[in-house]
C-alpha cells in the first residue's frame, strides 16, 4: 500500500498462482491487503474452461455469503443443481453456504468477481487463499517457503484442522519429521477426515514408513 | 422463504437518483446482503457523478471497481484515469474521494466493511432511498431501517422530516427529540431544514 493511503490496479494486472484447473486467479483481496470482506477474480480463458471451481461455503472456512459479478464474457452457473446462464452486468448471490456451486465460461476471456464475508462476524481470510501460494511454492521446489505461509495461515486461523493439515503436508516434504506429525496429529485430533486423506497424500511419502507416522493414520 | 441464491442483472436495479447526475443502484439491501456492504453508482452522463464527493464517516475500508464505461476518480486531490476493469482499494477512511464518468452509462460498483468488526448496514440506505418517494412510503422504509437496525439517529431524523412532510407533526417532534438525544449534530442540521420547518423538538 501506498503513503497515499490508496491504491488502483487493473484487473488483468493482478497475477496469482495458476488454479489447477485452469483459470487465471486475480487474487484482489491479497494484493491490495483488504481486510473487512473477501474479494477475488477468476478469468477463463476459452469456452468450456471451469471459471468457479465446484465447491460451498461449509467446513473449516465456512459460513459465507457469496456474491459473484459477471463483469465480462459469459458464464453458465450450476447453484444446487440448477443451471444458470448469466451475462457480464450480472449477479449471482448465493445466500445458504451450504448449496454447491460452480461455474463454466461459455465466452472466452470470461471474467467474475466474487465477493464473500460471514454475516455477524468480523472478516478473516480465507485459509485456501494461503494455501494456494504455498502449492504454488511447493511446485517450485521452496517447500521451507510453503511453510511459513502456512505458519502464517496458522496465525490468522489457530487451531484450523485445514491449516495444520497443510502445514503438516509441506513439512514432511521440506524433511521436517517431527513439525509434520505434531501437525498432522493436531488436525486429525480437530478434523478425524484428515487421517483418511493423509493415508493417500503423496505430500507424506517420505513418512510413509515411520511407525509414528503409520499409528497417525491407522483406522 | 428465504431462496438460497438469487440472481439479477444490473438493468434490473432500482435508479435513485441523488445528485450531479449520479443514480445510486441499491445492491445490498436488494439481495439482503447481510456480509459486507456493495451498491452500484451509474451515471448516464460524461461528466455526471459515479461517486460522491466523501469522506467515508463509518470507517469502511472501501473498494470501487469500474463495472462500465470509463470514470475519473480525484483522491485527496490527486486525479485518476479509471477504465473498466480498474480497481481502486481506500483502506484509508479519510481520503477524500470522488468520481466522475467520462463515458455515458459508466457504473461504478462499491464494496465496503470494517476490519476487525462484523459489518452493519449503513443508515443512508434507508433514508437514501426514502427521498425517493412519497412521505407515506419514506416512512414505511425508514420503519423497515429502525426495525433492522435499531435505533438510529438518522433514520429518526428523516423519518422526523417525512412525518413532517405528512403533516404528522407530533410523530416528528418526537422523532427528532429522539434523534438530538442521540446525536446532537441533528439539532444544528434541523435548524436549516426546511423539512423541519415549524418543528420544535
Amino acid at each position: 500500500m501506498s503513503e497515499r493511503g490508496w491504491a488502483v490496479a487493473r484487473l488483468d494486472e493482478i497475477q496469482g498462482p495458476r488454479a489447477r484447473q485452469g483459470y487465471d486467479w486475480r487474487p484482489v483481496r491479497r494484493h491490495f491487503g483488504i481486510r473487512s470482506f473477501g474479494v477475488n477474480a477468476n478469468v477463463a480463458r476459452e469456452p468450456g474452461d471451469v471459471l468457479v471451481d465446484e465447491h460451498h461455503e461449509t467446513g473449516g472456512d465456512g459460513g459465507q455469503e457469496e456474491l459473484y459479478v459477471v463483469l465480462r464474457g459469459r458464464a453458465r452457473f450450476t447453484v444446487g443443481g440448477e443451471d444458470v446462464e448469466l451475462g457480464a452486468g450480472s449477479f449471482l448471490f448465493v445466500r445458504d453456504p451450504a448449496v454447491q456451486r460452480a461455474a463454466t465460461a461459455l465466452e472466452p476471456d470470461t471474467a467474475v468477481l466474487a465477493v464473500g464475508g460471514r454475516p455477524g462476524e468480523a472478516f478473516v481470510p480465507s485459509s485456501w487463499e494461503h494455501g494456494r501460494y504455498a502449492v504454488e511454492l511447493s511446485e517450485r521446489g521452496d517447500n521451507e517457503g510453503a511453510v511459513r505461509v502456512m505458519e502464517h495461515a496458522l496465525e490468522e486461523r489457530p487451531e484450523h484442522a485445514g491449516n495444520l493439515y497443510n502445514l503438516a503436508c509441506f513439512e514432511s516434504l521440506a524433511g521436517r519429521r517431527d513439525d509434520a506429525l505434531d501437525h498432522l496429529g493436531r488436525s486429525i485430533e480437530l478434523d478425524a477426515s484428515f487421517r483418511g486423506y493423509a493415508r493417500d497424500d503423496d505430500d507424506f511419502a517420505p513418512l510413509r514408513d515411520d511407525a509414528e507416522f503409520q499409528a497417525l493414520v491407522a483406522t | 422463504m428465504t431462496k438460497p441464491y438469487e440472481v439479477l442483472s444490473l438493468d434490473e436495479l432500482d435508479r435513485i437518483p441523488v445528485t450531479e447526475g449520479l443514480e445510486w443502484r441499491p445492491l445490498r439491501r436488494r439481495l439482503g446482503i447481510r456480509a459486507f456492504g456493495t451498491n452500484a453508482y451509474t451515471s448516464e452522463r460524461v461528466g455526471g457523478l459515479v461517486v460522491e464527493e466523501h469522506v467515508e464517516g463509518s470507517g469502511h475500508e472501501e473498494l470501487y471497481l469500474v463495472v462500465s464505461g470509463r470514470a475519473r476518480f480525484t483522491l485527496d486531490g490527486e486525479e485518476l484515469d479509471a477504465p473498466a476493469g480498474t480497481i481502486v482499494f481506500l483502506p484509508e477512511h479519510d481520503v477524500k474521494r470522488k468520481a466522475v464518468s467520462e463515458e455515458e452509462g459508466t457504473t461504478v460498483l462499491a464494496v465496503g466493511g470494517w476490519p476487525d468488526k462484523p459489518f452493519e448496514p449503513s443508515q443512508w440506505e434507508w433514508y437514501f432511498e426514502s427521498y425517493a418517494h412519497e412521505p407515506e412510503r419514506a416512512i414505511e422504509i425508514l420503519e423497515d431501517g429502525l426495525r433492522q437496525l435499531g435505533e438510529r439517529a438518522w433514520l429518526l431524523y428523516h423519518l422526523a422530516c417525512h412525518e413532517a412532510l405528512a403533516g404528522r407533526r407530533d410523530d416528528a417532534r418526537e422523532h427528532l427529540r429522539r434523534a438530538i438525544e442521540l446525536d446532537p449534530r441533528a439539532a444544528e442540521r434541523a435548524r436549516d431544514d426546511e423539512d423541519l420547518a415549524g418543528i420544535e423538538p
